[in-house]
């Protein structure tokens, strides 16, 4: 369980929570679940995936809307996979030289 | 906005660990907002007020999203600025 505001915590304890399902509450009386895959670090928002059989579905909650976070479980191999390919983009050329 | 580190201010070694998990969360934010661009997606604001657009883009700090065809309740804005702030949460289907 998340104790202290969610949007100071930072990137190294942001990165603890992608790849799990959380129980979020936001505001007063939302809760939401989902597979959290990413937490943008300026904006401290979530991005939680929802797998079902018509589709995924996606919910960016706004960092500052976040209240608490709770862990529900670890994701599987397939579900890690899963969320991985949630938003795979053509390949773009490396800007290495 | 958030502060730059929040973790560690002397050790370099922290730091890069810092760096390295931020920049890993922010290209995985991108993709997502970038696979947002051009669908239809549902704003849930305060009050319970839910309003649909189609996304256009946000800005670098996530400050405002540019969204087309807004469904207000007094009728269609054509286009239109979000402030972030007023928004608790974005949905889509991918």
């Amino acid at each position: 369980m998340m104790q202290c505001r969610w949007p100071l915590l930072g990137p190294l304890q942001w990165i603890r929570y992608t790849d799990k399902q959380v129980k979020l509450k936001v505001g007063k009386h939302e809760e939401h679940r989902g597979w959290m895959l990413t937490v943008d670090p300026v904006s401290a928002s979530v991005v939680l995936v929802d797998f079902s059989e018509a589709g995924t579905s996606v919910r960016v909650v706004m960092g500052h809307a976040v209240e608490e976070v709770e862990v529900l479980q670890d994701a599987d191999a397939e579900t890690v996979q899963r969320l991985r390919s949630a938003f795979v983009l053509p390949k773009t050329p490396s800007l290495d030289p | 906005s958030i502060s730059s580190s929040a973790a560690s201010e002397a050790d370099p070694e922290q730091l890069q660990r810092e760096q390295q998990a931020r920049s890993v969360l922010r290209e995985n934010f991108l993709r997502c907002l970038v696979s947002m661009t051009n669908k239809k997606v549902q704003f849930h604001m305060h009050e319970k007020v839910k309003v649909e657009a189609t996304f256009g883009a946000s800005d670098i700090d996530v400050l405002n999203f540019q969204v087309s065809d807004l469904q207000t309740p007094i009728g269609v804005q054509k286009e239109a600025l979000i402030r972030c702030q007023d928004v608790i949460s974005v949905t889509f289907d991918v």
